[in-house]
């Protein structure tokens, strides 16, 4: 006997690549969206400090706006810089 | 009117509103609500010794806690009563933290105002009303003598025997306040 | 003493009543007769006293010949039907109805009134003799009562009323029946259209006798004689007064059955009024009056108790046609819209009389015994529940009517669990059914708020609630403008929260996703646009983001396909729908263990994922999913397309021929009940059959080929999608649990509480999407519950924590 398979449809789960399941700026999860938006993924991404730590996008900006002074991670006090790759 | 709007009856929460990066999130009481919402799920549900909070009526941007003394410390045994007034930019600043029931303490002064460092300057949007009951808990047994805005009891600290005789004294006077 | 013989003979010549007799004199009497015993008299007596004796001799004969003769007609073996003796004033009705021999009777009555009108004729005479004999009016004492005006017809009145036997408002029934047909019998000829030939050999409507012999003419005469005797006598109140009146009710009564039961699409008030007047009041006025034909009548000429009786029966009818709709109110509900004029008849109706009650009691029952039980399904008393809601709102525009009968109905249905999926099946079918129109309607619901706003505005207007309405039901709906919302919101309203529907209307909408994985989204698109703007955006939005997930997807899938490097050394083709988790509903626990070299595919399609997509990966549901393939057995291929389980299992049968139940488990992953399950599937196309008792073994040959053969898609089993929510008492439990949590935070931080703000903190801060309602009542359990195990105490009306 043999079984050819032709095709395959499935399902599948996103999830962005950290170490964490929750932003921790707003506490959502970062399959979620932050409190402003809409749509997950794409529209709301994450990004990475140098530090290693990651938040949604929209809240690391509104908290680095929000320090008067030398913009740390939230999370390790460590002066912050995008990790761009 | 209720600053607490549930989700469900706001109309336009969420809705792909769009972002300019100086634009300060004070129309937004949505997220707010929606992560104090959330803060209070976990508290519930942590079930943790020796904190606890709850929403102080129907705002949620206005709670009460209650921390128990730490073990080994001569605070032992006793419940002080706080109260946590969030403003609309939370987590992005601090929560104005006061203590409701008397305390005699080097770092807090006659009205209740606390000088906790991660408060004020040291503040992080990591922090949660958990961390925030659980540092003030650990700074009834680990005062800062240096910046004391209780005099006297930053000197009495290190006469530990009687530090406590007063302590007791003072607790036993105005706890029910 | 011969003196006294003679005088005697002369009283009685004036008198021959004093003899006995009741018969009219026949002559007329000489003054000098009249002279001779007027001195006579004054020389014995005084007249007066003679007067006073002939007003005796006169009652007496009133009662004791006159009365008794006439009630003999009567006696209850006369008439035959004995149940009639025995029933009360109610079934005057159908004890005329049921009377065998009305024309027997009609005889009767007419002669007994022919009778009863000589004895008159004869009484009143003497009155006018008294007065000769004692000379003028002024003369006759007042205490003969005879001679006082109309003495004689009240004295025999009195006296036949009471002697009035059981039988006898029958006998009046059949006679007036009779007098009816005869009455109507031009207008029935009217209305019927018989053949003229058939037309021969009926029996005559009005008598009863062959056309050709037909006497209604005389039986007319003679029905109006008696009924002027009657009312000469001034019997006719009295005596006909209660039969009349029961056959008039029997008479509207049929005349509406026959008219109007069953027609809906037509208005019958104005007919059922015009009837009234011409036919019933023209008969009454007959009887009542001296007119002899029906186009002499004027309304001045009415007399005034004929008037006030045209109010009574007009009530009547009303009621009896009110009621006759009411009954039938839910076929009318049914043929809705074309039964609107019957339900705007109701409504005049219900101006008049107050049939509220009634109406919703009877509604109430009608639906109860008709469409809620187990018997209909529910897809039906859904239909029959919008239809109601229309029906109803166009009867009483309040909405009041409306929220007390479909409350039994809302309970109902809440009980049915499959009721959410029909609803929204409902709203997106193909085709237009009714709630699909509604939809399409486009109309934005009345939020609370911004309807209270207009209720302000409109203070004018504003009308107390109608009267009569259930307490229970005013709790739950005090807002006017709630009941006027639209029918979309009542179908929801079924569960008391758009949040449940909208919850249940996602996880349809997950399942259809996920069954057909590669669908024309526009419907779904568009269905939810129409939600979104009847139900506001935020309810909806994991929906949104569901379908924003499928249309990435293509898009995502298209992208991985054009990729080059991946198709060579590609197996088979992989696509796939990539779901955003937090959004959908949770997925069960199941699980599928893919070979390691179909495994390595989804490999490779999960590296191009994350080189298009930067950060992000996937983890595969393998169980979910479609798998197009072909099986080349024997002499045999088979082209299917079944779930990956199924498409694993048959896979695994590849390498190695034989299998028991646990190797098969352990290598898939799936537990043995769900494997034995899948296998059968492929026992009953005939590959694969079960040689020992948990050992599977392949059949290479074509065997005896099972009647399941040539299966589809559609048999592949559908178990591959979530169970999004647990069992309704695990939930509850669990929530039990959530909630006594924040009691306990509650308490601990605010000290103590009524009842009343706990039930308010828990629904401001305990409530999650999607939950049941938690009433203060179940708290009040809850909370005493937890009074008796010692971890609360109540006192002075709040409750604490137990220290």
């Amino acid at each position: 006997m043999k079984v050819t398979i032709k095709s395959w449809t499935g399902v599948a789960t996103w999830r962005w690549i950290a170490n964490d399941e929750n932003c921790g700026i707003c506490r959502m999860s970062f399959e979620s969206t932050c409190p402003e938006c809409a749509l997950p993924g794409d529209d709301c991404p994450l990004v990475w400090g140098v530090c290693s730590h990651c938040f949604h996008m929209h809240c690391i900006v509104k908290w680095l706006n929000l320090q008067p002074l030398n913009k740390q991670c939230p999370m390790c006090r460590q002066s912050w810089k995008f990790n761009i790759h | 009117m209720a600053q607490n709007i549930s989700p469900e009856q706001s109309g336009a929460g969420g809705g792909g509103s769009k972002h300019s990066d100086d634009s300060l999130p004070v129309k937004d009481n949505h997220a707010v609500s929606k992560r104090l919402h959330k803060e209070l799920m976990n508290l519930m549900m942590a079930n943790e010794k020796g904190i606890s909070a709850f929403p102080d009526g129907e705002n949620i941007f206005k709670w009460v806690g209650t921390i128990a003394g730490p073990r080994n410390t001569v605070y032992a045994g006793q419940t002080y009563r706080l109260s946590l007034d969030f403003p609309n930019s939370y987590p992005y600043a601090a929560p104005v933290v006061k203590f409701l029931t008397s305390c005699f303490h080097p770092n807090v002064d006659l009205q209740g105002a606390i000088c906790l460092d991660i408060l004020k300057d040291k503040w992080s949007a990591l922090y949660d009303v958990r961390t925030i009951l659980l540092s003030i808990q650990s700074l009834l047994g680990e005062p800062n003598n240096e910046s004391p805005l209780n005099a006297q009891a930053a000197m009495m600290w290190n006469d530990q025997k009687e530090y406590k005789k007063y302590l007791d004294a003072f607790y036993e006077k105005h706890k029910d306040t | 003493m011969s003196d006294i013989d003679v005088l005697w003979g002369d009283v009685l010549k004036i008198f021959p009543v004093l003899g006995g007799l009741n018969t009219v004199p026949a002559e007329e009497v000489d003054e000098k007769v009249y002279e001779n015993v007027r001195r006579h008299l004054s020389i014995l007596g005084s007249v007066e006293t003679f007067a006073a004796v002939v007003d005796l001799e006169i009652q007496s004969v009133i009662r004791n010949v006159l009365v008794p003769k006439f009630w003999k007609h009567f006696q209850p073996g006369v008439v035959a039907s004995e149940q009639s003796a025995s029933s009360g004033i109610n079934d005057q009705a159908l004890s005329i109805e049921a009377l065998p021999d009305k024309n027997r009777l009609f005889t009767q009555f007419i002669d007994a009134i022919n009778e009863l009108y000589e004895g008159f004729q004869s009484l009143a005479h003497t009155k006018p003799r008294l007065v000769q004999l004692l000379g003028s009016e002024d003369k006759v004492p007042r205490s003969v009562k005879m001679l006082q005006v109309d003495g004689i017809k009240t004295c025999l009145r009195d006296s036949l009323l009471a002697q009035l036997p059981p039988t006898f408002s029958v006998v009046v029934g059949a006679f007036y029946w009779v007098h009816f047909k005869l009455f109507t019998k031009s207008s029935h000829l009217a209305l019927a259209t018989v053949d003229s030939d058939v037309f021969d050999e009926l029996l005559c409507i009005g008598c009863n006798f062959d056309v050709e012999l037909c006497c209604c003419q005389k039986l007319t005469e003679m029905v109006n004689q008696t009924n002027m005797k009657l009312f000469e006598m001034n019997l006719i109140d009295r005596l006909t007064g209660s039969a009349l009146t029961a056959l008039i009710k029997l008479k509207i009564k049929e005349h509406i059955n026959d008219t109007c039961m069953g027609i809906f699409d037509r208005s019958h008030l104005k007919q059922l009024e015009t009837w009234l007047s011409d036919v019933i009041m023209s008969w009454l006025t007959n009887i009542f009056t001296e007119w002899k034909s029906k186009d002499s009548i004027h309304d001045e000429e009415v007399p005034a108790s004929v008037q006030s009786f045209k109010v009574k029966l007009t009530y009547f009818m009303y009621e009896t046609f009110a009621q006759s709709v009411i009954s039938q109110f839910f076929s009318i509900i049914i043929d809705y819209p074309d039964s609107i004029p019957a339900i705007d008849d109701l409504k005049i109706c219900m101006e008049k009389i107050d049939m509220r009650v009634y109406l919703t009691e009877s509604l109430r029952s009608s639906l109860e015994a008709r469409i809620l039980h187990p018997g209909v399904n529910t897809m039906d008393i859904l239909t029959g529940y919008v239809a109601a809601i229309k029906a109803i709102r166009h009867l009483d525009n309040t909405g009041v009517i409306l929220e007390m009968v479909t409350a039994p109905i809302k309970d109902y249905l809440r009980k049915r669990n499959d009721t959410v999926r029909r609803v929204v099946t409902g709203l997106t079918e193909e085709g237009p059914t009714d709630l699909s129109e509604e939809l399409a309607k486009g109309e934005t619901v009345k939020d609370g708020k911004e309807s209270g706003l207009d209720e302000f505005s409109n203070w004018e207007n504003w009308e107390p609630d109608p009267f009569g309405i259930d307490a229970n039901v005013m709790q739950y709906n005090s807002s006017r403008v709630m009941r006027s919302a639209d029918i979309i919101s009542m179908v929801v309203d079924i569960y008391g929260s758009k949040e449940l529907f909208m919850t249940e209307y996602r996880n349809l909408m997950a399942d259809r996703l996920l069954a057909q994985l590669d669908f024309n989204s526009e419907k779904e698109i568009r269905n939810l646009e129409l939600l979104k703007i009847r139900f506001g955006e935020s309810l909806l939005h994991s929906c949104e983001v569901m379908l924003k997930d499928v249309t990435d997807s293509k898009r995502i899938n298209a992208h991985i396909h054009g990729d080059s490097n991946r198709t060579e050394n590609q197996l088979f083709d992989i696509s796939s729908l990539i779901v955003s988790a937090q959004f959908w509903p949770s997925f069960n626990k199941e699980s599928l263990q893919l070979p390691e070299e179909l495994e390595n595919e989804f490999k490779k399609y999960t590296k191009a994922y994350e080189a298009y997509k930067g950060n992000r990966t996937l983890n595969w549901r393998t169980v979910t999913g479609r798998v197009n393939i072909s099986i080349e057995i024997g002499d045999r291929t088979l082209d299917m397309v079944v779930s990956p389980t199924l498409a694993v299992i048959i896979y695994h049968f590849q390498n190695k021929t034989e299998w028991s139940i646990e190797d098969l488990s352990t290598i898939t992953k799936v537990p043995a009940s769900a494997l034995r399950r899948r296998l059968s599937f492929w026992q009953n196309h005939g590959l694969i059959t079960e040689s020992t008792p948990g050992i599977f073994t392949l059949l290479e040959k074509e065997s005896e080929k099972s009647q399941f053969e040539e299966m589809s898609l559609t048999e592949a089993d559908e178990e591959d999608l979530e169970s999004a929510m647990a069992s309704a008492s695990d939930q509850r439990e669990e929530e039990l649990q959530v909630f006594w949590s924040y009691i306990v935070g509650m308490l601990t931080n605010l000290d103590s509480m009524p009842i009343d703000r706990i039930h308010q903190m828990l629904k401001l801060f305990a409530s999650h999407s999607g939950g049941v309602e938690f009433t203060q009542d179940e708290l009040k359990h809850f909370l005493q519950r937890k009074v008796r195990e010692h971890k609360l105490i109540f006192s002075g009306g709040v409750y604490q924590l137990a220290k």
